[in-house]
């Protein structure tokens, strides 16, 4: 570390490995948004109480404002950028669209990746079971319902799809 | 103990601004060659769905698929002023002024299409892709081909529609007059479970239904309805803004609690439709209405399940336990005239 604190950063983000020389000591949040330009990943509080800033750290769902970047060096980083795209939804992302789970967009990233975490580790999950995979991402505007019916049918869209296969599966 | 109780509330809303004050909305609207529209509105889409309604309303006036419009709202370079998103007045007036906006560009569209058609403009109805005589329905041109045929000769492809709802006022001495354009109305029904030891209140059911008017979106007007309930419920049972000599003590979502998922039941939401004639196909406003009877719905529940009425918000389990009296007071209750008055 030298007297800019300039640090090297060699990490993957979204399946591409990224090397870059950049101010070190910040939050793994702001080396993806100022950095990297990934906005996708938003920040709500800044303090780890609304969950819209989640992203997956070698593919546990961690809270990017409470990260230090550092800790980021050597990992894979999963982003929203890194799960489908506007003409390739990944099924729960055109889920919550279909179901109308999507209001201001605000929580919506850090919801998506909550549930991807959640479907990973649980690919048939009840609703009671949804309710606590999302309870860490606030909502402020859809009352969450329609989140939660948009991940179930995300969930048996999934399984459907593939009955033994995971949800990494379905991103990459 | 857990006690259960079941609670009604109903409220009254005057949509928009009312007593006077300024309340309008101008919309733009532009047809291009290839018969698709844009829209300008000076309003912003904050979640709501504003853009899409106005997109829904537009292709709905002008008998055009929504793929064919195209919005641009809240940029004051471009929009014009459509007021403010407030007051549960977007789909009312915004709404009405983009309706308005339509009828003005279908004016010059329909004199072309009389002039093609060697038929009555009047007589002109725009509906599925078609512009058409409706006395003579073999007398009709595609919407396209008449924005086409708009741009060759020139003619105006420009609407523009200004709506306003401003009330006249109310008489001062007796509160009678004309106070809002129009009015909402809403009812919500609970259930809650009281634990008499933590003071816990949990909502179990929580059913809502409000008047729209008419739903131009109805998944969107649930989604008002459902969020809007869960934030009466925050109000009721969790939101404690903490306020000293005029600053926020909690400005934090680590301190001031929202609900989360595990909080809230399902709400269970019912659309009312009860024909608007002044707003845009009926339509009203849904936003506030579906808010404001959340809170009187939960404590009319506690009062049936407890038989005591609660006076305060938010009914957090520190302060039922004091209302139940299994808690002391500890701090006397400051009033407005205790407050000391900050030095300048």
């Amino acid at each position: 570390m030298d007297e800019n604190n300039l640090i090297k950063m060699e990490l993957t983000v979204n399946g591409e490995a990224v090397s870059m020389i950049v101010k070190g000591g910040r939050r793994l949040l702001d080396f993806l948004r100022d950095d990297l330009h990934l906005t996708g990943t938003k920040e709500g509080c800044g303090e780890g109480e609304c969950g819209s800033c989640t992203v997956h750290l070698d593919g546990q769902s961690v809270l990017a404002c409470l990260t230090p970047m550092e800790r980021a060096i050597g990992c894979s980083v999963l982003t929203i950028e890194g799960v489908g795209s506007p003409t390739n939804l990944h099924p729960v992302q055109a889920a919550l669209l279909d179901e109308g789970g999507v209001q201001c967009g605000m929580c919506t990233p850090g919801m998506v990746m909550s549930a991807l975490d959640l479907l990973e580790r649980n690919p048939d999950p009840t609703i009671e079971e949804i309710i606590e995979g999302i309870s860490g991402n606030l909502c402020r505007c859809t009352g969450y319902k329609k989140i939660i019916y948009g991940i179930q049918q995300a969930a048996q869209e999934l399984q459907a799809a593939s009955p033994a296969g995971t949800v990494k599966e379905s991103v990459e | 103990m857990k006690l259960r109780g079941i609670g009604v509330g109903s409220m009254m809303y005057g949509l928009g601004y009312g007593f006077a004050r300024p309340d309008f909305s101008t919309t733009d609207i532009e047809l291009a060659p290839d018969g698709t529209v844009t829209i300008w509105n000076g309003a912003s889409e904050l979640g709501q769905g504003l853009q899409t309604l106005l997109c829904q309303l537009v292709a709905e006036e002008l008998g055009i698929p929504y793929e064919d419009t195209f919005i641009i709202t809240a940029d004051t370079g471009r929009t014009p002023d459509a007021g403010p998103v407030s007051a549960s007045r977007s789909t009312y007036v915004q709404g009405n002024s983009a309706l308005k906006a339509c009828r003005d560009l279908k004016k010059p569209m329909a004199e072309l299409a009389g002039e093609l058609l060697k038929t009555d403009p009047d007589q002109l109805i725009f509906k599925k892709g078609l512009v058409q005589d409706q006395n003579e329905p073999s007398r009709s041109i595609s919407f396209t081909n008449l924005a086409g045929g708009m741009h060759q000769r020139g003619r105006r492809v420009r609407g523009s529609g200004y709506h306003s709802i401003t009330t006249g006022d109310v008489d001062k001495e007796t509160s009678q007059g004309d106070a809002y354009a129009t009015y909402a109305w809403a009812s919500q029904l609970a259930e809650v479970e009281v634990d008499t030891e933590t003071g816990q209140v949990t909502v179990l059911r929580l059913a809502s239904a409000t008047d729209a008017g008419k739903a131009i979106n109805p998944k969107m007007v649930e989604g008002q309805i459902e969020g809007g309930a869960v934030q009466g419920l925050g109000f009721a049972l969790m939101e404690d803004m903490k306020i000293e000599q005029g600053e926020f003590k909690n400005a934090k979502l680590s301190t001031y609690l929202i609900p989360t998922a595990a909080d809230v039941p399902m709400v269970e939401p019912l659309i009312v439709e009860v024909y608007d004639p002044t707003g845009p196909y009926g339509a009203k406003g849904v936003a506030e209405p579906a808010t404001i009877p959340t809170a009187p719905t939960i404590f009319n529940a506690i009062a049936n399940a407890l038989g005591q009425r609660v006076r305060f918000t938010p009914a957090t389990p520190e302060k039922m336990l004091k209302l139940l009296g299994k808690l002391e007071e500890k701090e006397e209750q400051i009033t407005i005239e205790d407050m000391p008055y900050p030095e300048p």
